[in-house]
């Protein structure tokens, strides 16, 4: 058996890389907008003008990105089993020192319900950003409900990262792995995803 | 105006009738405003719910051209609940006075008076004469209560005008007018007073003097000529019309309201004699009686050294009228249609535009051979040839456009119309080749002059004889430019020789001893002084003024126009040491009635002028009026040696209640509108005012009248608005105003409009049997039908600030407009028209 | 970014809409001092003209016509910005220096500064700025070059009925209130620099009888953006916590297997 088995191929890796640059390019160039505490992040663009134009170009990058990544792994992360309720339950272990075993297939539902919230933002946050974009062309009222919502769901979406950063690197040693070069560890795989393992290895339990 | 603009604040009740302020002379509302924080009334009467109206406290819909029926109910309402201010009518005006026992009124006589001439369409004035004593003088009763005496033939006239029967002509509703009749009224209290502010819905109707004499009546029978807060003011609509009125713009009228002469006085004796009026009341002042000075001096103003007592001062030189001839505007273009004319100036002024019945003003142009526009832009006059359904290849007018300086590019006086006088200077230097109109003037004078001197023609004279010193003059005698204080010091006058201060003796008083030899003489003025004032004016040619009322705005002791100074002691705005009013910087003018026969202020609070019987004088006498400028320096009425009458204009010193000077009837009858959607006067048996022309030459088709006809049910009146001015030549170009108003429009009814099925903002024609223009209409709550007799009658209003040279804003209202004039000034009929409306496309 | 105002020292303007005659002086003076573009426009039926603030109409006048019972009233109200005390204009405001409040009070923005994000357009209570051509903040400035140099704006300037005051704010009111007027504007958003004196209620001048900033924008920029920073630094800490009590899940401590490359 080989020490490696491959969990996400060029093209998804590429994928998910455009979506993390678009992500953070958004960060940094909404952080000025988000609050004048962050004013300076405009001079990494040029100003404000500028940070505002890169801030719609890599938002509609990230939209259609993000959501087209959600859909090719819709059929993963959609689909919750008894397995992943017992792993919910248990808060997938991490509350505890303790070593954890649950039967979780390619994704833990923590996963599954970060893709989904991640869909589920970028769409609002695509949509409320459409109306800011240009605010003299729809109900007050809509803009006025779009700035609020896209500031909630930026502040929701920024924690998520945090925490799926987190845990993608430091949080679970091996996990970048996937990422950067496709390949996981088998006994990474067995580790977090037996039930996945097992799909690709064809072993027995 | 008799009294100011800022006067208007200390006002009790304002009466807004046939102006609309709010929107054409915005200013005056600050002190509208200034009287209503004090406490004032507002009364708005109007056909259409104005801006004006929005800030009245009692607003009164009336029918166009109804308003001496409106205003003679309110005399009439005045007289029955015995509201007039006794003593200021007996005393002041000629109430008093007997008319002749064959006077008889319209209310005898079918809606005419005596005298009427029907073939002529004109009434002989004798017909209204006043009974006379032996020696001349008007029989009087000072009791008012001889059945022909002016105020009992006044009580009887207007006891026809029955509110009912007003409300029926006017279609305002009963109670209205009896709110509007008691407020205005309740300013006949001697400490109360009351304005009224007119401009073009007054003057612009077949009966338009008359409209103002009604008013002039009431004012007179509540006291409120000459006091604070009072008087007849007329809002002139431009800056400087008052000035050019003043300075002789009208057809009949020189410099200074003298009459043009008419060319069978022969001479300045013949002129004098016709328009000196004589009176032998010792206590009337008379100024008129002065005339000669103001003659004999404006002759040595305007051909100096060349008029001399042997060629009569060069009153041959004058230009003259045919006897009962009228140059008025609606003359000019009657003659040049009929090809009378061969050139014409059009001065600052858009007639093309501006004219009633336009298409007649348009197609009376193609007429010409050569015209001279004169104006900031290019408009519908200057452009005629090229107009809506104009044949350019076929029009033979050669038009000539010359670009004129705008105010602010020229240095001058303006006269408001309150008559102040105010000098302006000049701001920027003029666009392009745009020049002030007294360098187009002097310019023309000068080839005018080297033409008549080299080819000679008809009388040369008198355009060679004329003095022209407005400048530095160059070696060759030209002068470079206009001196536009050489102007203003011509037209304040001077003295050409020296004059001596000789008091003039009162019939039966000594000369006083002569003085000790040696005594230097008490001089008026020395040779090359400018003149002090009109008093110092000589009938002899040792005095010359361009225009006696304007005599002392700029004297010895400076351009008084030009002052600035802010002090007002008196608290009533008169500011006497801003700008210089005519005449002699009075404020407010017949103010020694504002005071009783002693002097006395009838308004302690807001007194004018009063007499100080203590004052002491420079030749030792005591008593003097304080104050404004009063009317004269002699002491009040009830000093039978020395006083004098308050209303020193007119021959006898009180004002006229009834006035046979007048050519429609000596008082104010309601006739209808030339146009009107009336069968019937309602008044009368007499439907139009009987002594207006009537324009109708089978080889005029313009000149068309169409009242009571079904094709034009409507009542239409034309009106400014803020945001353009005039024919909108200056403001159709100044993009900012016509964001503001970018179209022609038409204000309609909510109930016309639903009669109609158009919807606000649609496009609709509007017709009058002379013409059709297409507007947007505006339906709105502000007009409301009118029910008049029996029957409803819709009016409708339209701005005529429009034209076709700006694209897309649509043409002249006054397209739709009719050729008729009143009786007395021959001013259009544009404010009461018949019209029909409908929907477009 | 805190947009604090000194109430005493507050110039404003006092609109007592009883004395408007609808001129519009106030409307074309704008015009003139800002050196703004005239707008094509159309009339629609009304002599209100343009319909609605634009780029290059700081300040207008809406004609308001009602017509009850046969009574008819027509009033004018000066529409422009309001310069609230409490600016929601200021407050969105991601670029400092681009909407500030002056010594005076006045809100004035600085279109060098404005970085075109139209926040302002959602955040004012009345909806009174627009963009220009060039995609900045147009709006009433209340010509604070002109009040800097102790004149008065060329609206109350030009206005002939003063119906247009200006001058210190709190002395406005106090005369308006002695005066027993209608006040709108006295005390909502701390005070709006432009008050009024009305004739009737604030609706039928087309003005919110309660004029506040939008509750979603107050949510959005007074709960939510402190919080998500909270939330950010939160969600950190949480995870360091995490690593340093909990600890990673490493592979290896199931597996003993000492193979770790990426650590």
């Amino acid at each position: 058996m080989s020490n490696y088995i491959e969990r996400f191929n060029t093209s998804e890796r590429v994928l998910h890389w455009i979506v993390t640059a678009s992500f953070f390019t958004l960060l940094l160039t909404g952080l000025g907008l988000y609050s004048t505490l962050f004013n300076g992040y405009f001079t990494l663009f040029g100003g404000g003008r500028n940070a505002i134009l890169i801030h719609k170009i890599s938002g509609i990058i990230f939209f259609l990105s993000s959501l087209y990544m959600f859909f090719n792994h819709q059929k993963d992360v959609t689909g919750f089993d008894q397995d992943d309720k017992q792993w919910i339950a248990e808060r997938g272990g991490y509350l505890s020192r303790n070593a954890s075993h649950f039967n979780i297939g390619k994704y833990n539902p923590g996963q599954k319900l970060f893709a989904i919230f991640i869909a589920a933002a970028t769409l609002l946050l695509g949509v409320t950003g459409l109306f800011i974009w240009a605010p003299t062309m729809f109900p007050r009222w809509i803009v006025q409900l779009s700035l609020m919502t896209h500031g909630l769901m930026f502040v929701c979406s920024i924690m998520f990262v945090v925490v799926h950063v987190y845990l993608a690197t430091i949080g679970n040693p091996g996990t970048i792995e996937a990422m950067l070069y496709g390949d996981v560890r088998s006994l990474w795989a067995r580790k977090h995803h037996p039930k996945w393992y097992r799909e690709v290895t064809g072993e027995k339990p | 105006m008799t009294n100011h603009w800022i006067d208007v604040k200390n006002a009790d009740v304002i009466l807004i009738m046939g102006a609309n302020p709010a929107e054409n002379h915005p200013i005056s509302f600050r002190w509208i405003m200034k009287a209503k924080d004090a406490g004032a009334k507002v009364i708005v009467v109007d056909p259409r719910f104005t801006r004006s109206a929005s800030k009245a406290d009692l607003y009164a819909p009336l029918r166009s051209g109804t308003d001496i029926a409106f205003l003679g109910g309110m005399i009439n309402y005045i007289l029955q609940n015995k509201l007039h201010f006794e003593e200021y009518v007996k005393n002041y005006t000629n109430a008093a006075y007997l008319v002749n026992a064959d006077f008889k009124m319209p209310g005898d006589l079918n809606g005419l008076f005596s005298g009427y001439d029907p073939k002529k369409r004109s009434y002989d004035p004798k017909a209204w004469s006043f009974q006379k004593n032996a020696d001349e003088s008007v029989k009087k009763d000072p009791t008012l209560q001889d059945p022909q005496c002016v105020f009992q033939l006044m009580k009887k006239h207007y006891s026809r005008y029955t509110p009912e029967l007003v409300s029926r002509i006017t279609g305002t509703p009963k109670d209205k007018l009896l709110e509007v009749y008691k407020l205005y009224s309740s300013t006949g209290k001697p400490d109360k007073a009351g304005t009224e502010l007119y401009a073009m819905g007054w003057t612009q109707h077949t009966v338009g003097t008359q409209n103002i004499r009604t008013m002039s009546i009431i004012q007179l029978l509540l006291g409120n000529v000459g006091i604070a807060g009072g008087g007849i003011n007329a809002l002139r609509g431009e800056g400087n019309v008052q000035g050019s009125t003043d300075h002789g713009l009208l057809f009949h009228i020189l410099p200074g309201y003298l009459p043009v002469p008419s060319a069978d006085l022969k001479d300045t004796a013949a002129y004098i004699e016709k328009h000196t009026p004589k009176s032998k009341d010792p206590q009337s002042a008379n100024w008129w009686g002065n005339r000669n000075k103001y003659l004999v001096s404006y002759l040595k103003a305007i051909y100096g050294a060349k008029a001399t007592r042997e060629n009569d001062y060069g009153y041959n030189w004058l230009p003259k009228l045919d006897p009962g001839m009228n140059g008025s505007w609606l003359m000019i273009f009657d003659n040049m249609i009929k090809g009378k004319l061969k050139g014409f100036f059009a001065w600052g002024q858009n007639p093309a535009c501006s004219g009633t019945n336009t298409t007649k003003v348009r197609n009376a142009l193609a007429k010409l051979e050569w015209m001279v526009a004169v104006n900031l832009f290019d408009n519908e006059t200057a452009s005629f040839w090229k107009g809506p359904g104009v044949d350019s290849a076929s029009v033979k007018t050669e038009v000539f456009l010359l670009p004129a300086a705008a105010s602010f590019e020229k240095e001058g006086s303006i006269s408001n119309s309150g008559r102040w006088a105010q000098w302006r200077y000049k701001a920027v230097n003029p666009l392009g080749q745009s020049r002030a109109d007294a360098e187009i003037i002097h310019d023309l004078y000068q080839k005018l002059k080297e033409l008549y001197s080299k080819e000679g023609g008809a009388l040369p004279e008198q355009l060679t004889n004329l003095t022209w010193n407005y400048g530095f003059k160059r070696a060759d005698g030209s002068i470079r430019s206009v001196d536009i204080h050489a102007v203003a010091k011509e037209i304040n006058g001077y003295f050409l020789e020296d004059v001596e201060d000789i008091p003039k003796l009162k019939p039966g008083e000594k000369a006083p001893p002569p003085p000790p030899p040696g005594t230097p003489k008490k001089m008026l003025g020395k040779k090359g002084e400018l003149a002090g004032g009109f008093a110092q004016l000589q009938a002899d040619g040792r005095t010359s003024c361009g225009n006696w009322i304007y005599c002392q705005s700029y004297n010895e002791k400076g351009n008084m126009m030009a002052r600035r100074g802010k002090k007002d002691p008196t608290g009533l705005g008169m500011f006497s040491e801003w700008s210089w009013c005519w005449p002699v910087n009075r404020r407010i003018i017949y103010n020694r009635a504002s005071c009783d026969v002693n002097g006395k202020p009838f308004n302690l609070k807001k007194a004018v002028v009063y007499w100080n019987p203590n004052a002491p004088l420079p030749n030792g006498k005591t008593g003097a009026w304080i104050g404004d400028v009063p009317d004269g320096p002699w002491p009040p009425m009830a000093d039978e040696k020395e006083g004098k009458k308050p209303f020193i204009m007119r021959a006898d010193g009180v004002a006229a209640i009834f006035a046979p000077g007048m050519k429609d009837g000596p008082f104010p009858e309601h006739y209808e509108p030339m146009e009107s959607p009336l069968p019937d006067n309602l008044m009368s048996k007499q439907m139009n005012n009987p002594a207006v022309k009537i324009f109708k030459d089978a080889n005029v088709k313009e000149d068309v009248l169409a009242s009571n006809d079904a094709r034009f049910p409507y009542v239409a009146s034309t009106y400014r608005v803020t945001e353009h001015w005039q024919t909108g030549v200056m403001t159709r170009n100044t993009p900012w105003l016509l964001e503001l108003q970018p179209r022609q429009f038409c204000e309609i009814s909510l109930e016309l409009a639903r009669e109609k099925g158009i919807n606000n903002g649609d496009t609709v024609e509007i017709s009058s049997v002379r013409g059709k223009i297409e507007a947007v209409a505006m339906v709105t709550p502000r007009f409301k039908p009118f029910k008049i007799g029996d029957k409803i009658v819709h009016e409708v209003g339209m701005p005529w600030c429009f034209g076709w040279h700006t694209p897309g804003v649509g043409d002249a209202a006054n397209l739709l407009t009719p050729t008729a004039g009143d009786a007395n000034t021959m001013i259009p009929e544009t404010k009461a028209f018949m019209v029909g409306i409908a929907r477009k496309g | 970014m805190a947009d604090t105002i000194n109430q005493a020292a507050r110039k404003g303007i006092l609109v007592d809409t009883a004395r408007c005659i609808g001129c519009r002086s106030c409307q074309v003076a704008c015009k003139q001092w800002n050196k703004l573009d005239a707008d094509k426009t159309v009339n629609q039926g009304t002599f209100e003209n343009p319909r609605d603030l634009t780029p290059a109409l700081y300040n207008r006048i809406r004609f308001i016509e009602t017509d009850s019972s046969g009574e008819v009233t027509w009033r004018f109200l000066n529409d422009r910005c309001m310069h609230c005390g409490d600016a929601g204009c200021i407050k969105v405001c991601p670029s400092p220096g681009a909407l500030y409040r002056t010594k005076d009070g006045i809100v004035a923005y600085n279109k060098e500064k404005c970085i075109s994000c139209k926040y302002c357009v959602s955040a004012c209570p009345f909806n009174i700025p627009r963009y220009d051509k060039d995609d900045k903040i147009s709006k009433c400035n209340l010509c604070l070059e002109r009040v800097s140099g102790g004149m008065t704006p060329a609206c109350a300037k030009a206005c002939p009925t003063e119906t247009i005051k200006f001058g210190n704010r709190s002395q406005l009111i106090a005369k308006a209130t002695a005066a027993k007027k209608t006040l709108y504007g006295e005390n909502d958003l701390l005070g709006l620099g432009v008050a009024y004196a009305l004739e009737g209620p604030p609706e039928q001048y087309g003005l919110p009888a309660k004029p506040g900033i939008p509750s979603s924008i107050f949510l959005w920029k007074d709960v939510i953006k402190p919080l998500g920073i909270l939330g950010f630094w939160g969600s950190i800490g949480a995870m360091l916590l995490h690593y340093v009590t909990i600890g990673p899940k490493k592979v290896d401590d199931d597996l003993n297997v000492k193979e770790d490359r990426h650590e």
